[in-house]
């Protein structure tokens, strides 16, 4: 009955892995939404190779152990079979090598099966197994080596071909201690008054134990595996637990673990590198948690349901194929995954602790709660990292991760599980005492809930509002399938669009002059300008029904095709008004007096967006700051212009006191940033008058009023947004105009300062700013004008008010008899 | 299109992997379930005593669960009244197939075939135990069922 009980349970895992691989087969074509792609088709090796070495061990747990448990091989193959093809998933060619290695393992498995079922030869050989471990790992002090090329050398061999020496180490050191243990302890003792933790710490029969795992500790602390080194002293002290019943000795090696980490935090790099970045990773996102930080983003990507095999994007996290390969897992199967691969890790750990209390013997008992314990130690170690549960240690999920040391160590580890659990009609061994037993279970039980939480927390709770950093790079690679909505002028002309198919479209802006308004969206740089502000409509999250987002996210894990988006912007103004501007350093606002909408803005020296990848670097150290936007985002003195508003406002025979004057230029607009959907400078802070500081929009709008009967209106860019449900959809202003003068006053400052042509009033003024010389003109449509009134400001960062006069009047002359 | 044909495979893929684990955890219980009805169904030899107080009349009693603890304490299995014997005096246990007995550091000590009993030591039929002026001898029945479940057959 047990055999029809793992049989089934292996098909129901081969069933999964095989549904798994179709999946991962498809996958391209749901990427790039057509049949017309290249199909995966590589990791069916892996699947092929994980049935016939799955059913090849468990012929042999049928022939040499028949009476053994039936769930430790199913659940491990599982997870085996699960990391393979997750591992080719990210990386075909480590999928063959991790196949490879699957076979080695397997065929260790039903060796060490095969192997005499009593297992005293381990018992015997205890020194003779360990010394070999440890004179295998302390090769790589002198000959180790890294199969990355850096790093720490913790390998040994070459070629394609390396072995870490600590990973079996650990299972020989497991075995060693069982075997001395129960050689010395004596089984049928009372449990309590025996020993006192005094007593115990000075019993000469402890010592080599120590010795054994001092010096296994030492080579490890000599080569900086932290992580390994944390594992065997909790395995280590969990045995000892489990031999001798006294709780004060894992407590006391846990408060040992945590004052050295608190030690190492203040000396010792590494260790303050990882504890830092787990206790704080927010602060340094790109630098030291960045690895950590880029694994909750993934989990966070995969939801509930996952994005699917093969649909997400967990190749971003930094070593997902070894360290991180749950987060890999939790993006493309979901918290509901991920759970279930935490109920499969806890399976394997409650039948592993089961297995001890039934052996026969007190050396089996021991040696099977021992690789219980290193299982259970080490999965919790990682997944807790993977989770920020516990600082990043750099250790292996056994069983999942890539890595043939640690996945042979595993499964020599299971195949001794399974031997012991093959106990047959003899009787369990008798027990001193249930509680080490009862209480590891439930440690491990919590540390397993504990897991299954936090992946729900990052998952769900934090999930949504995690996606939207801008450190989070799926949002960009998904503008690689996903047509991104174009920018259109006011007479619908394209600007900038995305051209191309799904998996390679691109964005092309068509006018590049425009580049300090309209920005850039790029992978690498990420979003400025327009594109940055706009990036919800252009993305298609908002303006699209919530029902046509969700479907996306489930299908693809994308959102849908975006949306147009129409500017107020007059590309004909625009094209004149950069010509007029090419060569100099300054700014131009062509401005609606009445709705606030902006006909043409020029932030001149320009850049060429399209080649942004490329020249990013360069730009972003240009002296000429050209990724400003000096429209909107540069701040200059005002001068006279405030003298000339003021005057406007306040009579020569009263001078205002400094309240009224504040009052005035609050009203004014320039302690403000001017609401619309485009990024503009921080206003200059309230109560600021004689370092006040202006840019070109602020002054635009308040020079507005002058030619609105004293009204500033509201400013817009974005007028309205191309939906697929009502068509275009208008974008509201973002604020309500602000009177500033009565409209007698208005119009009879602007009648003051009207030009000889009697179409328009215009003041022109150099004012210092900081070493140089800048130039403002200002000029708008008179008060009997009977189109839509226009203002422009034509800023110059030199001295040349004729030139700044020409160019602003030829362009309001354009616009008007455009009009 | 192949992403809703994908879709639909995702949802088997999760069905599939819960369903693992609901077998899992099915097959755990029933193996649970089977191994308290097991150790409930199991057979015990039943155990005769015939006990004689100092030099009283011999009485005859028979134990079917698999521990008896012997002693002057009411609550024991064989209380017996005899100042000789302590109160909870020596145990009687069925374990390993066998039945054994152990002397539970009483005052006087347990004598088994007329040796002090000093480890516990497995019974055989026929065994005399002493416990102070008190004398017990074995005898082992045959196995019975504790309490099976009889399975009538149905006619129709």
């Amino acid at each position: 009955m047990n055999n029809n009980l793992q049989a089934t349970l292996l098909k129901a895992a081969a069933a999964f892995l095989f549904i798994f691989s179709v999946i991962l087969s498809l996958a391209p074509s749901v990427r790039e939404r057509t049949w017309a792609v290249d199909l995966n088709w590589t990791h069916w090796i892996g699947f092929a190779a994980w049935a016939v070495l799955t059913f090849f061990a468990h012929r042999t747990t049928l022939e040499r152990a028949p009476s053994a448990d039936a769930f430790l091989l199913p659940s491990a193959s599982l997870l085996a079979g699960w990391g393979l093809l997750t591992i080719y998933r990210l990386e075909p060619t480590f999928g063959l090598r991790q196949t490879a290695w699957l076979t080695i393992s397997t065929l260790a498995f039903i060796f060490t099966l095969r192997l005499p079922p009593n297992l005293n030869f381990l018992r015997r050989y205890k020194y003779i197994a360990l010394a070999l471990g440890l004179l295998l790992t302390a090769l790589t002090l002198i000959f180790g080596a890294n199969p990355a090329g850096f790093g720490p050398r913790l390998w040994l061999g070459g070629g394609t071909i390396y072995l870490q020496p600590s990973e079996p180490l650990k299972l020989l050191l497991v075995a060693y201690l069982a075997a001395y243990l129960a050689d010395r302890l004596p089984a049928t003792s009372a449990p309590s008054q025996r020993f006192t933790l005094r007593g115990l710490l000075n019993l000469p029969f402890l010592i080599p134990t120590f010795l054994m795992t001092g010096l296994s500790l030492t080579i490890l602390l000599v080569q900086r595996d932290l992580g390994t080194a944390s594992i065997f002293l909790l395995v280590y002290a969990l045995i000892l637990f489990l031999a001798t019943g006294k709780r004060r000795i894992p407590v006391l090696v846990g408060l040992g673990l945590i004052l050295a980490g608190a030690i190492g935090y203040f000396y010792v790099d590494i260790i303050n590198l990882r504890i830092s970045a787990w206790l704080n990773p927010w602060a340094d996102p790109s630098g030291r948690s960045y690895q950590i930080i880029q694994s909750l983003l993934a989990i966070a990507n995969g939801g509930l349901f996952g994005r699917g095999p093969g649909i997400g994007a967990p190749t971003l996290v930094p070593v997902a194929l070894s360290d991180f390969i749950f987060a890999a897992i939790a993006e493309e199967t979901g918290l509901l995954g991920a759970v279930a691969l935490l109920a499969l890790v806890g399976i394997l750990l409650f039948r592993g602790l089961r297995t001890a209390l039934a052996a026969p013997d007190s050396f089996q008992r021991l040696l099977a709660a021992g690789i219980t314990c290193y299982l259970a130690v080490q999965s919790l170690l990682i997944l807790g990292g993977n989770l920020r549960l516990l600082p990043l240690t750099g250790v292996t999920l056994p069983f999942v991760s890539y890595g043939g040391s640690s996945l042979l160590t595993a499964f020599v580890a299971l195949a001794l599980l399974v031997r012991i659990s093959a106990r047959g009609e003899s009787e369990p061994a008798v027990l001193v005492s249930q509680k080490p037993y009862t209480l590891l279970a439930t440690l491990f039980g919590l540390g397993l809930i504990a897991c299954a939480l936090s992946s729900g927390w990052w998952a769900i709770i934090r999930g949504p509002s995690l996606l939207t950093r801008t450190d989070n790079p799926r949002r960009s690679i998904s503008d690689f399938y996903v047509q991104r909505g174009a920018l259109l002028d006011r007479a619908n002309t394209t600007i900038t669009i995305s051209l191309g198919e799904s998996g390679s479209f691109s964005r092309k802006y068509l006018y590049q002059d425009l580049a300090s308004v309209i920005g850039y969206t790029q992978y690498l740089f990420g979003q400025a300008g327009l594109e940055s502000t706009l990036d919800e409509y252009l993305r298609g999250t908002q303006g699209n029904p919530a029902s046509l987002v969700q479907w996306n996210q489930l299908l693809y894990g994308t959102p849908p095709a975006g949306l147009d988006v129409r500017l107020s912007i007059d590309l004909n103004l625009q094209i004149a008004a950069d010509a007029a501007l090419a060569g100099e350093t300054g700014a131009l606002i062509l401005m609606n007096a009445q709705s606030g909408e902006i006909l043409v803005m020029a932030s001149h020296p320009t850049y060429d967006p399209n080649n942004i990848g490329d020249e990013g670097p360069a730009l972003l150290t240009d002296d000429q700051t050209p990724l400003v936007n000096r429209a909107a985002q540069g701040l200059y003195t005002p001068a006279a212009l405030l003298a000339l508003l003021a005057g406007a406002q306040f009579d020569d025979t009263s001078p205002p006191n400094d309240a009224a004057r504040v009052a005035f230029i609050e009203q004014l607009g320039f302690y403000e940033a001017p609401a619309l959907l485009l990024p503009v400078a921080d206003p200059s802070p309230r109560g600021e008058v004689d370092s006040l500081r202006v840019s070109p929009l602020q002054v635009a709008l308040a020079a507005a009023s002058l030619s609105n009967d004293g009204v500033r209106p509201a400013p817009r860019i974005a007028l309205a947004v191309n939906t697929p449900m009502q068509g275009w959809v208008i974008l509201p202003t973002q604020s309500q105009p602000v009177t500033i003068f009565s409209a007698q006053t208005a119009q009879a400052t602007a009648l003051s300062l009207a030009e000889p042509s009697g179409l328009f009033w215009k003041f022109v003024t150099t004012a210092l700013e900081k070493d140089k010389t800048i130039t403002w003109f200002i000029a708008g449509t008179l008060p009997d004008w009977q189109g839509a009134p226009l203002t422009v400001v034509v800023l110059l960062e030199k001295p040349d008010p004729q030139l700044a006069e020409a160019i602003g009047l030829a362009l309001l002359r354009a616009a008007v008899n455009g009009h | 299109m192949s992403a809703t044909l994908v879709l639909i495979l995702r949802a088997l893929l999760a069905a599939s992997l819960y369903i693992f684990l609901l077998w899992a955890f099915i097959a755990m219980w029933r193996g649970l379930r089977d191994q308290g009805l097991s150790l409930a169904n199991r057979r015990i030899p039943s155990l005769d005593l015939s006990i004689q107080i100092e030099d009283g009349p011999l009485t005859r009693r028979t134990f079917q669960h698999a521990e008896i603890f012997i002693g002057r304490d009411p609550a024991c299995d064989v209380a017996l009244e005899d100042n000789s014997i302590s109160a909870r005096h020596a145990h009687l246990s069925y374990h390993h197939g066998q039945w054994w007995l152990e002397d539970l550091a009483s005052t006087n000590g347990t004598r088994l075939n007329q040796s002090l009993l000093q480890v516990p030591t497995v019974l055989v039929s026929g065994d005399q135990i002493e416990c102070g002026h008190s004398l017990i001898i074995v005898s082992i029945g045959a196995s019975i069922e504790a309490s099976p479940t009889l399975r009538l057959p149905i006619e129709s």
